[in-house]
């Protein structure tokens, strides 16, 4: 087959549902792809730091629009909006209705509570260039989009914004905001702090869509446990809050993370119904399936789905409890993520796993 | 947004009645030549001040994407709102309409080289805490990117723009009057130029 070419790879990092099944096979299977993909990714994540405008936030709308009223001809006698809200309404359901949204909320579902939690900071992460951290090249080549077997609501936090200090972040997200002791060596200056809302996003399975999904694939539907058909997902996480160190080169140097751990709802059957029956469908990649049976729906548990390719996971432990380690198979990049009584922390940048493990140890 | 509501020609169309394409002329007077030839008052729309407040801060955020400047962008944006002030954009379709806007002004505005040079002097004294996105590319690397912004073709850099302001492949293929196949190829043809760019510069210093 031939490759894709350069701006269909370009279009996987953003919107996986629109490119074609066959297309994404084959980058899945293709190192020659897979390289086109990270220097994509790598392209992207420079002229996003490029084009960031962390300050434009800052802006007033009040103090604007009075000075757009002197300069408008004439106002009419009866200003006032005619459709309340209609606006952001209307934008809210395009935006739902967007295909890297439905992915996004097939990557909230599709892998229990856990991985919403990265997934809620991904804006965050992919901008710093994290992302592979959170999501594997395969997982963007290969999740199916649920839609395909249900609608997908995505509510909530229109994304990550930026806050003036720490007692700003933690005053918007009731969240304590970690203290870093020492700062490793490279790492300087003030961060810079972020912060999202809660992100929630509903699933609700249909089995006729499913049906049609499946002869569309030539598989057959797998049988459909009772109840299963109309039942609902809910899940959360967030809030959140970043504290972000970057370097000359648009890199995080260091990034220290905490956010509400992510929680499974469900109505009509149990969660590991739902799970179980998503798990089962064509078209799952099996190592994605393999992590996904471990999950578990009360959020204990940090389900990370780990690109084998460019990071390698170990264990540790920060404060007595069991983290995560994971370090970027070029050495570039290293982080260590753990769950405490509810709240995830993640601590990594451009640092070596040790060093990211006595900023770890050491906050306040 | 929906973009594809806007008719025939989508929002490109709608943009070319109202904003001026290169050149440096300050958009409201282009405007007020526009309704002079008309021969008729323009009404202010009655919702303005609803999008205005839900929107304005995006506007200022696609322009700052461009200028690197918010003060800039705020001059951007009040272009941009008087220009919707007079059109009949649905307000549903407000912000595709207004991201557009604000990408074509704000290159314009790069292009024209009607900066203020004052003003870039003044910010540099007034404001010591450095913008955020200056300590991720420096100033100075900041100013070479946007340059080349300018020297981009101008569909590539608008659909750059445009894609980190968040819009999705089918509103810019829509919002630039492009084949939505093209639309990846032009976002990577345009990074991969920025990527060369910063190459040579760090590589000349």
């Amino acid at each position: 087959m031939r490759h894709p070419s350069e701006g269909v790879l370009r279009r996987l990092l953003d919107e996986p549902a629109g490119v074609s099944d066959a297309d994404r096979r084959h980058v899945a299977g293709c190192a020659a792809c897979l390289a086109g993909l990270a220097a994509a990714r790598e392209d992207a994540a420079l002229a996003g730091a490029a084009l960031r405008t962390d300050r434009a936030a800052d802006a007033d709308p009040a103090a604007a629009w009075q000075r757009l009223s002197v300069a408008l001809p004439a106002r009419p006698a009866t200003p006032a909006a005619t459709t309340p809200a209609a606006a952001p309404a209307r934008r809210r359901a395009g935006w739902l209705h967007r295909p890297a949204a439905a992915v996004l909320a097939a990557v909230v579902v599709l892998s229990g509570a856990g991985v919403a939690a990265a997934t809620d900071w991904l804006p965050i992460f992919r901008t710093e260039q994290v992302a592979p951290l959170e999501v594997s090249t395969d997982d963007l080549v290969a999740l199916p989009d649920l839609t395909a077997y249900g609608d997908v609501a995505v509510t909530g936090d229109d994304g990550p914004r930026q806050v003036a200090d720490a007692a700003a972040a933690e005053a918007e997200t009731g969240l304590d905001v970690p203290g870093v002791g020492d700062l490793p060596t490279g790492v300087e200056g003030e961060p810079a702090y972020a912060v999202v809302g809660e992100l929630s996003g509903v699933f609700t399975f249909s089995a006729e869509k499913a049906a049609a999904a499946a002869s569309a694939s030539g598989e057959p539907l797998p049988p459909l446990p009772a109840g299963l058909d109309g039942a609902q997902v809910r899940l959360t996480a967030g809030p959140g809050v970043a504290a972000v160190w970057t370097q000359p080169s648009g890199l995080p140097s260091l990034v220290v993370g905490r956010a509400v751990a992510p929680q499974a709802f469900s109505s009509g059957v149990p969660f590991e119904t739902v799970q179980d029956y998503l798990l089962s469908l064509p078209g799952l990649p099996e190592d994605l399936a393999a992590q996904l049976r471990g999950f578990t729906a009360d959020g204990s548990t940090l389900p990370i789905p780990v690109p084998a390719d460019l990071v390698e996971t170990s264990a540790a432990e920060v404060g007595g409890l069991p983290a995560t380690v994971l370090e970027s198979r070029d050495q570039a990049l290293a982080a260590v993520v753990w769950v405490e009584d509810g709240v995830v922390t993640l601590v990594g940048g451009s640092l070596g796993p040790d060093e990211v493990l006595d900023v770890a140890a050491e906050l306040r | 947004m929906d973009l594809g509501r806007s008719g025939p020609g989508g929002p490109a169309a709608a943009l070319a009645a109202a904003l001026p394409r290169g050149g440096g002329g300050v958009l409201a007077g282009r405007t007020r030549r526009a309704d002079g030839a008309a021969g008729r008052a323009v009404a202010v729309r009655p919702d303005l001040e609803q999008v205005f407040r839900a929107d304005y801060r995006w506007v200022v955020a696609t322009a700052a994407r461009v200028l690197g400047s918010r003060d800039e962008a705020e001059d951007v944006a009040q272009e941009v709102f008087l220009a919707f002030s007079r059109t009949t954009v649905p307000a549903g379709e407000a912000r595709g309409w207004l991201s557009v806007a604000a990408v074509h002004t704000a290159l314009n505005v790069l292009r024209s080289g009607r900066r203020r040079a004052t003003r870039e002097a003044a910010t540099a004294v007034d404001e010591p805490a450095a913008d955020v996105a200056d300590t991720v590319v420096g100033r100075d690397e900041h100013s070479r990117l946007r340059a080349l912004l300018v020297r981009l073709p101008h569909k590539q850099s608008a659909a750059l723009v445009l894609r980190h302001s968040g819009l999705s492949y089918a509103e810019i293929a829509e919002a630039l009057d492009m084949a939505p196949g093209s639309v990846g190829t032009t976002i990577r043809r345009a990074e991969s130029a920025l990527r060369e760019e910063w190459v040579r510069h760090a590589s000349s210093e």
